[in-house]
């Protein structure tokens, strides 16, 4: 089969790549755009390290076909701000020490970033939920749960976007 | 590697499925399909994404639910309890926000907690064939399957599905509160006339090799006030009734336990 030209929107950019057939959203993500952001844990969906948005929702990349993407806006962790400085959300997981070695970081950052965008003001049973697709074999979960709830608390201070 | 085809129609989708038979799989969501190895020579997949059904329509007396309407969309769009409580027990957000309903009515087990709430609410399916529609209640579609496996039945379009007129209660037993493959699966409703059960629909997922409704249960409650007695004699009716499966997630001895104790936990929040 031959390979095919598609476009994507990934983070706010109009990306035209050649993919091989059934070329996962992940794959082509890391070695088409190198957003390596988008991490390779399982390739099954049970990980979580691939989270991306796609049009603000939390979808896993490495269980999406590259050409059934459409029109749709992909974002990954680079596309939280333009010039790729820390996001308040990202300030909070290194306060809370939330990333040890950073694997999975990525995607509870997206994750965290979906629920937040819908439920500002998260419990902490709700944020544990909305990070449940996420593993992390590292910080034991609970300095991560810590950096969602200072993040919440921050963006109800503030009144700010997640990111 | 298989070739992807992208229908426009549910006729033209219909028609590709009976013409390539077994070398055809529908891909919904992907979230089962795009983590089996593909066979090297050739097949299709037959995407459903431009057959517009990931619509829910609300209609008089229910609602008309797309088979690729995703887990997320249909908790928002069909305010049942007990069914927004199964789509939450479905792998973790992003899996909701990929996996289809339709999907999960094909799951294979450990997977199908979806089965046992739509099973217990009555729900009509419809598939499109090549010689046109066909609706069958959901019983008879899990009836058909063979070894734990599906029947080709062509492509399912749409649950059709009543605002149920009783309770219903659904809960999944399970290791891990999230994201996390069933032990068993229980779903229960009934219709009372006073305090008396007059109809009920008790259904459980991963108690065989595919979901079903069990009678032996059903028939321990009709008539009953939903009493303690009735509730016992339901939950052990159940664990004689049914024949689970070892796999890495359970033995049979422990799902067989499990089906009997979250039966009677399901009739107990209905009592
Ligand atoms: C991390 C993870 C956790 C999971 N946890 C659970 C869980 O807790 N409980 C659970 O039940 N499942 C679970 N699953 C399994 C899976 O996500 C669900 O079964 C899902 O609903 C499948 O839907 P899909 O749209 O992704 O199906 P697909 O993968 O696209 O398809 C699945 C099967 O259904 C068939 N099919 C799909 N749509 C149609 C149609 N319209 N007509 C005819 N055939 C069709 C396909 O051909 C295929 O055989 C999990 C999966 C992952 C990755
Ligand atoms: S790599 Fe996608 S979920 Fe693990
Ligand atoms: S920090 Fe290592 S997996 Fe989470």
């Amino acid at each position: 089969m031959e390979d095919k030209l598609i476009r994507l929107a990934v983070n706010g950019r109009d990306e035209a790549v050649v993919i091989q057939p059934l070329a996962t959203l992940q794959d082509v993500l890391r070695d088409k755009l190198e957003l390596n952001a988008v991490k390779s844990g399982c390739g099954q969906g049970g990980c979580g390290s691939c989270s991306v948005l796609v049009d603000g929702e939390l979808q896993l990349s490495c269980l999406t076909l590259a050409e059934r993407v459409g029109d749709a806006e992909v974002t990954t962790l680079e596309g939280l701000n333009e010039t790729n400085a820390i996001v308040p959300l990202q300030q909070a997981f290194i306060e809370n020490y939330a990333a040890q070695c950073g694997y999975c970081t990525a995607g509870m950052v997206m994750a965290a970033k979906a629920l937040l965008d819908r439920n500002p003001a998260p419990s902490r049973d709700e944020i544990v939920e909305g990070l449940s697709g996420n593993l992390c074999r590292c910080t034991g979960f609970a300095p991560i749960v810590r950096a969602v709830q200072q993040a919440a608390q921050a963006l109800s201070d503030t009144g700010e976007e997640a990111s | 590697m298989p070739e992807l085809l992208r229908p426009g129609s549910i006729d033209e989708a219909a028609d590709l499925i009976a013409r390539h038979g077994a070398a055809a799989a529908v891909l919904a969501g992907g979230t089962s399909l795009m983590r089996e190895t593909y066979p090297s020579d050739g097949g299709y997949l037959i995407g459903v994404d431009r057959l517009g059904l990931d619509r829910v329509v609300a209609r008089d007396g229910g609602w008309s639910v797309g088979a690729a309407v995703s887990l997320s969309v249909l908790r928002e769009a069909v305010p049942i309890a007990a069914l927004q409580a199964a789509t939450r027990e479905i792998g973790g957000p992003a899996v909701q926000n990929m996996a289809t309903v339709g999907g999960n009515l094909f799951a294979r087990a450990p997977f199908g907690d979806l089965a046992p709430a739509l099973l217990a609410l009555g729900a009509q399916l419809v598939f499109a064939t090549a010689d046109g529609e066909t609706t069958q209640p959901i019983e008879d579609f899990y009836a058909g399957w063979a070894d734990g496996a599906p029947p080709s039945t062509g492509l399912l379009t749409r649950i059709e599905l009543d605002a149920p007129s009783g309770d219903c209660a659904y809960l999944k037993c399970a290791r891990r509160r999230y994201s996390t493959p069933s032990v068993v699966t229980v779903a229960a409703s009934v219709q009372k006339d006073g305090g008396t059960v007059t109809d009920a629909r008790i259904a459980l997922s991963g108690a065989h090799a595919q979901p079903t409704r069990c009678a032996a249960a059903e028939q321990a409650v009709i008539g009953s006030s939903l009493d303690e007695a009735a509730i016992a004699a339901a939950a052990s009716a159940t664990e004689g009734a049914v024949e689970p499966r070892t796999d890495a997630v359970a033995s049979d001895w422990y799902r067989r336990r499990m089906t009997g104790v979250f039966v009677g936990r399901a009739l107990a929040a209905l009592a």
